[in-house]
């Protein structure tokens, strides 16, 4: 049954902000090993859904279980970073260090302080990074400025960070918003096949619905805070899509 | 009404700006003659010898080795300025500090508040404390370069720290990284570039600062000129003068060359700066270790420690009847002095404004090759190198040098200092406005070419509304810096607080010190407060 076990667990979810609401009593069950994709117009409370899960949203009300175990459970950092990993758009490099550190600072929740400022002079445990590379196709930028990469390179380097990391579940906020389409597949492409060969769980904020119906397996619809549909990917129809991206011309 | 008023904010401002100038004319007493009785022909002296200085090979032996040792003093002084502003940057930009609020708000406005504090006191006060407490030793020189240097490129630093992209150094948290390890994976790679090109431009004026300082006795440059000055040879200290300016320039070459290379990656020219500044700090340590046999630990002798000790005391007036911060006599005369101190500045700023304001148009790359005002000619081209060149001759030689040659000039009072602050200082803020105004829009200024405006027109109607703004807060943040520095031309006798400060040196009044570096931390910070305010009004 170790599979089939809910690793995510939302119970009557809400977070507002300035006393806007942005989830509104969600209710959410994931299974390890599930690759989500959360998608809908803008401002429908994606984003947010991914900062619960990632447990730095504690203004909410509602439950929140990862992995059988409430949230203050996660307040240590170490224990945190080997549960949960967060990917977003191609900022989350340090361009002015080489490739190296940035892939090794998956570690860093491992290693002590003395340990990682020696790897910036003398990079340790140096063959993590180079088969994390490697399973990214990147391994011959290893030593190369991190800002001088293109940016899908760069989001090969995110992916390898998070292979060093070994989350358990893999939090992806609009991972290829900044990229061009092939570009795009080739990121979804590596991210959703490192995460079947990990076992690991992904869930993913998407804008385009292609993206969604190709490499996940269930489908999450969100609009103004609230669940529209949530359906295995077959059974997504064109009427749920229109359904959630049409614009509604009176409100209240 | 409100809305015209909002409109009319600015021009109020200048208003009310010129009006303060004006005023503060009067401090000065116009009956009496202002120039010495010989001032016009030690002025033509002093000039003659610019274009003849002593290149005598003694005399520029002497320069030489006064330059190593002015170089190492301000690479000492660096070196312990650049551990302070790491240290306390980062305390004062808070990221190591854990969130819970009023805690590292407070911790944060407490060291940025320590650093402003550093900042505040310019290095010659520094120097003459330091030498009235320690004596002669180079290690007065360098900690009164490191205190400031360091409170400055803290500042700097903190403020670099708390303005780095969050996205990173988010998602390094998510990967489980402590604060330290955030640090040095996060933020020092981030702002490492600027870092490094902010620490160099400081490390000019560092050099700058350690020449002028030697003047106290310390040997270097300003020392020489000093002494050059005393036996009126005028072709030696212009000789001073012009190796001042070659190290300044040479420095000031390396580092925008070090500067536009830190953005690529890899750059061979970077490794080599950063292998040379590296030996520059170890040679400068070994030179003075060994040559002046000055090791740091001799500072912490027991004969220091008392001379030190009594010294300090002898500040809090301990020992003393009427220490003078108790006395109301003295109050009301260092308070008179710093009336006087704050308008020698305002005075300066004036003189530096005005000269600027009729030089800075032709001293524009685009004015003077016709591309703005889409009119060529070779008079546009000699004035432009003309203007260039007086305001390199402006900026490099430093404000005391200045004073200490204007005081042959002028008949002592508020005058001369005011004169030599405004000739250091017309030359930075024409250079900055020039680069203002060559950063221009041309494409308004050209349509109002050719709809027919007159030269006159263009400027009142293009170019004036666009750069004034600009031309006013460079204004206010010189006057900032020329209130700090107006202290320090008193010291050669022109005027003002630092005259007082020098005169109560030499008689040992030490309680006297105390109360007038009160005074002028609260004209300093008058300064900034002021200026801060018009800026936010000139918005």
């Amino acid at each position: 049954m170790e599979t089939s076990q809910n690793i995510i667990e939302l119970k009557d979810v809400s977070v507002s902000f300035d006393g806007k609401i942005a989830l509104s009593s969600l209710s959410l069950l994931i299974k390890k090993g599930e690759r989500i994709a959360l998608i809908g117009p803008s401002g429908a409370g994606k984003s947010t859904l991914l900062n619960v899960l990632s447990l730095s949203n504690v203004s909410g009300t509602g439950t929140i279980r990862i992995d059988g175990q409430p949230p203050s459970f996660y307040r240590n950092r170490k224990v945190r970073a080997k549960k949960i990993g967060v990917i977003r758009q191609q900022f989350d490099l340090v361009n002015a260090l080489p490739v190296v550190h940035n892939v090794l600072a998956g570690k860093l929740a491992d290693w002590s302080l003395f340990k990682s400022l020696l790897s910036l002079v003398i990079p340790q445990e140096k063959e993590i990074a180079e088969y994390a590379l490697s399973r990214v196709g990147l391994v011959h930028k290893i030593s190369e400025q991190t800002g001088s990469l293109s940016g899908g390179e760069q989001q090969r380097v995110a992916l390898a960070r998070l292979l060093v990391q070994q989350p358990e579940v893999i939090l992806a906020d609009e991972p290829v918003a900044s990229l061009d389409p092939a570009r795009a597949e080739d990121v979804l492409d590596i991210l959703t096949k490192l995460v079947q060969e990990e076992k690991q769980t992904l869930i993913t904020s998407l804008h385009s619905v292609d993206y969604a119906k190709k490499y996940f397996t269930r489908v999450i619809g969100l609009r103004e805070g609230g669940m529209i549909f949530d359906l295995p990917v077959d059974q997504l129809t064109d009427r749920h899509l229109k359904d959630l991206y049409k614009l509604r011309e009176t409100r209240e | 009404m409100k809305q015209s008023l909002r409109f009319q904010q600015k021009n109020i401002l200048t208003f009310i700006l010129v009006l303060v100038f004006l005023w503060s004319l009067r401090v000065i007493d116009w009956k009496e003659p202002l120039l010495h009785p010989g001032g016009g022909t030690t002025f033509l002296q002093i000039m003659e010898a610019m274009i003849q200085p002593d290149l005598s090979p003694d005399i520029l032996l002497l320069a030489l080795d006064s330059a190593w040792v002015t170089i190492t003093y301000a690479v000492a002084g660096m070196t312990i300025a650049i551990v302070i502003a790491v240290v306390f940057g980062v305390l004062a930009s808070g990221v190591l500090q854990s969130s819970q609020k009023p805690f590292s708000t407070l911790s944060k406005s407490f060291f940025r508040a320590f650093l402003g504090f550093l900042r505040a006191i310019h290095e010659l006060v520094w120097a003459l404390l330091f030498v009235a407490a320690f004596g002669l030793t180079p290690y007065s020189a360098i900690l009164a370069i490191a205190i400031p240097y360091g409170g400055i490129l803290g500042r700097i630093f903190a403020d670099m720290l708390s303005d780095v992209e969050k996205e990173p150094i988010q998602a390094l948290l998510s990967t489980g990284a402590s604060k330290w390890q955030l640090l040095f994976y996060g933020y020092f790679p981030l702002v490492k570039a600027n870092m490094i090109s902010y620490t160099m431009y400081r490390f000019e004026c560092a050099v700058r600062s350690s020449a002028v300082m030697s003047f106290v006795g310390l040997g270097g440059l300003g020392y020489q000129i000093q002494l050059s000055l005393d036996d009126l040879n005028y072709e030696e200290v212009w000789t001073f003068v012009l190796f001042l300016m070659a190290i300044v320039m040479v420095i000031d070459g390396w580092s925008s060359q070090w500067r536009s290379r830190l953005t690529k990656p890899s750059s061979r020219f970077s490794l080599l700066s950063f292998f040379v500044s590296f030996a520059l700090v170890i040679g400068s340590w070994m030179y003075l270790y060994i040559r002046e046999h000055a090791s740091f630990f001799t500072l912490f002798t027991d004969e220091n420690g008392q001379y030190a000790k009594k010294f300090f005391l002898s500040l809090l007036g301990i020992g003393e009847e009427t220490p003078a911060f108790f006395s109301a006599k003295s109050w009301l005369h260092i308070l008179q002095l710093s009336y006087d101190t704050l308008m020698m500045s305002i005075i300066a700023i004036g003189i530096a404004t005005i000269v600027m304001l009729i030089t800075v148009v032709p001293a524009a790359r685009n004015v003077a090759n016709g591309k703005l005002t889409m009119n060529r000619s070779p008079f546009h081209r000699v004035s432009f190198l003309l203007i260039r060149a007086s305001y390199i001759l402006s900026r490099a030689v430093p404000e005391l040098i200045w004073a200490m040659m204007i005081i042959f000039i002028f008949q002592p009072g508020i005058l001369p200092g005011a004169v030599a602050l405004a000739l250091h200082n017309f030359g930075i803020l024409g250079k900055l406005c020039a680069e203002v105004i060559e950063d221009l829009d041309e494409r308004p200024i050209r349509h109002l070419s050719s709809s027919g405006a007159s030269h006159a027109q263009i400027l009142l109607y293009g170019v004036l509304p666009s750069v004034l703004p600009k031309f006013l807060s460079f204004i206010l943040y010189r006057w900032e810096v020329i209130m700090r520095t107006t202290i320090v031309v008193g010291f050669v006798g022109a005027g003002g607080l630092g005259q007082q400060f020098k005169l109560s040196m030499s008689y040992f009044h030490y309680s006297d010190i105390t109360l007038i570096i009160l005074c002028y931390l609260l004209l300093v910070w008058l300064a900034d407060f002021l200026s801060e305010l018009s800026r936010k009004a000139a918005k």
